[in-house]
């Protein structure tokens, strides 16, 4: 096996790995609501999104090549790579893969330890984004587009993240408050039982658009570094197998269920009724439907939690935990940059000890010592399914995953 | 840019307040009507057995009100599949004739 080779096996190893940490960073966005008021077992719910987003996966037929295009030029609009970056089997472009997929993986890791719900997306875009400045220079980074259309980090990522939120919190507050007008002559009982499938509709749909729209986010970054090696040639299509273990990446991590992140959505936010979680699941699914239909590309996770956070605003008397609400907000703006300068940091690194398969390599082991300090630090105060909807505040208040880890 | 951003974004707002607040309202419409003529206020198990014709006229109706408003939230549901189903096959759907049909990405 030549050492060309053997990168590009590292790269879709770790872009394998990113997909996974994709899934269960964002199992939250479609089940947190739906385990915080116990409409399922954390579980069942989590296994009920697994099988959707591998469906989910296998929905995408027609996967886009160009997904890196929306915040770095490393690859023309048709999707095939650059052909300045292709010599030598792609080994440029494959370390600038590999590090952006290294940012990705980091930042999502982080934010897991912390508990807190970000934008997937936006590490990968982050992470690829520091990688190509650290490659390529500044002027590899696609800031605004042409103006014609929404396009480039401005248009497609910083944008959005300001405004999907907000219309989220605010479709979810309208919603929150009618119900409540609605139902409020019901006792407890009739209103959990009745909305009990009003959120586990709403909270499959939105598990299954995720499967579709981010498992195809590692497909393109996959086939794009088979193309940039030169073991695939076809710019419309997409290898099987690569479709095959991404969808099974995905729904794996999804399976694992991110309890940590769960547990900030679904408890830390606000408390959360039958009642709201439809309608803040309702809305998510609404925003994130009607978004793409007109051309957005909104993040999941921040129309996710902008929803909850409006269903804690609609109840009459509700109380919203603005100190939760204000450090996820801060892990959103910090996402992009942060992974960026991880994804930078990683290139220099690799490229410091002469780039190539040794290159490679030192970017696999930081990414492997990384993951394994996160994962060995995670274990001091264990989330599961099990503790995952205990009590925010109060005696169990230690689960709380930013205060042990600042202690 | 910016300008390009809020002249689209309102819509986002507008169809997401219509389907996302309003088809949960109405499930909750439905949920409000399948209790009529129950002793809604504290659970639907203390019906009475020998209930009068017009407690049984008005659980008709509510049935009824409560299947309408479900079958429309089902609709709605089915549209969103839709969606979902036509991104992955790289399509959209459009809404010119009235009823939504795939067409191709633009």
């Amino acid at each position: 096996m030549s050492a060309q080779l053997l990168t590009l096996v590292l790269v879709v190893i770790v872009a394998l790995g990113f997909d996974f940490t994709n899934g269960f960073h964002d199992t939250g966005n479609s089940m947190a609501t739906t385990i915080a008021t116990g409409a399922l077992k954390p579980k069942t719910a989590v296994a009920l999104a697994a099988v959707l987003n591998l469906v989910g996966a296998f929905l995408s037929v027609a996967v886009a090549l160009t997904v890196t295009n929306a915040v770095v030029s490393i690859q023309g609009s048709d999707g095939a790579p650059d052909p300045a970056l292709t010599a030598d089997h792609g080994s440029a472009l494959l370390l600038i893969i590999l590090a952006g997929l290294v940012g990705g993986i980091v930042w999502n890791l982080t934010t897991w330890l912390f508990g807190l719900p970000s934008s997937s997306s936006h590490a990968l875009f982050g992470g690829l984004i520091g990688a190509t400045i650290a490659g390529i220079g500044w002027g590899g980074v696609h800031w605004t587009g042409d103006g014609t259309k929404l396009d480039g980090v401005v248009g497609k990522v910083i944008l959005p993240a300001f405004a999907s939120p907000v219309i989220a919190a605010v479709v979810s507050m309208v919603g929150t408050w009618l119900i409540f007008r609605v139902t409020r002559a019901l006792g407890e009982g009739l209103n959990n039982g009745g909305f009990r499938w009003g959120q586990i509709g709403t909270g499959s749909l939105m598990a299954l658009a995720h499967g579709t729209n981010d498992a195809q986010k590692t497909m393109g970054v996959i086939t794009l570094s088979l193309i940039a090696y030169g073991s695939w040639t076809d710019t419309s299509s997409i290898p099987l197998w690569v479709k095959v273990s991404c969808a099974v990446a995905i729904a794996l991590g999804t399976y694992l269920g991110g309890w940590r992140i769960i547990r900030t959505m679904g408890k830390g936010i606000t408390e959360i009724e039958a009642r709201q979680g439809t309608a803040a699941q309702g809305s998510a699914a609404a925003v994130i439907l009607a978004s793409s239909q007109l051309g957005f590309a909104l993040s999941t996770t921040h129309v996710a939690t902008g929803s909850i956070l409006g269903s804690g605003l609609g109840k009459p008397g509700a109380r919203v935990r603005w100190a939760v609400a204000g450090r996820m907000a801060v892990a959103w703006f910090i996402t992009l940059p942060m992974a960026a300068l991880v994804g930078a940091a990683t290139w220099e690194i690799g490229d410091a000890v002469n780039g190539g398969l040794v290159g490679a390599l030192v970017m696999v082991a930081i990414l492997v010592a990384v993951s394994c300090f996160m994962y060995a630090r995670s274990r001091r105060n264990p989330i599961t399914a099990e503790n995952v909807n205990d009590d925010w505040e109060g005696p169990s208040a230690v689960l709380e995953p930013s205060e042990t880890v600042a202690a | 840019m910016l300008s390009l951003f809020l002249q689209d974004i309102w819509k986002v707002l507008l169809y997401s307040l219509v389907l996302g607040a309003g088809l949960p309202v109405l499930y909750a419409v439905g949920v409000r009507a399948s209790a009529f003529g129950t002793a809604g206020t504290d659970g639907a198990e203390t019906v009475a057995s020998d209930a009068s014709s017009a407690v049984r006229r008005r659980r008709a109706l509510g049935r009824t009100m409560a299947g309408l408003c479900f079958l429309v939230v089902l609709g709605g549901i089915a549209v969103g599949l839709a969606a979902i189903v036509a991104s992955g096959h790289g399509e959209q759907l459009s809404f010119e004739h009235g009823y939504p049909t795939f067409v191709p990405k633009s």
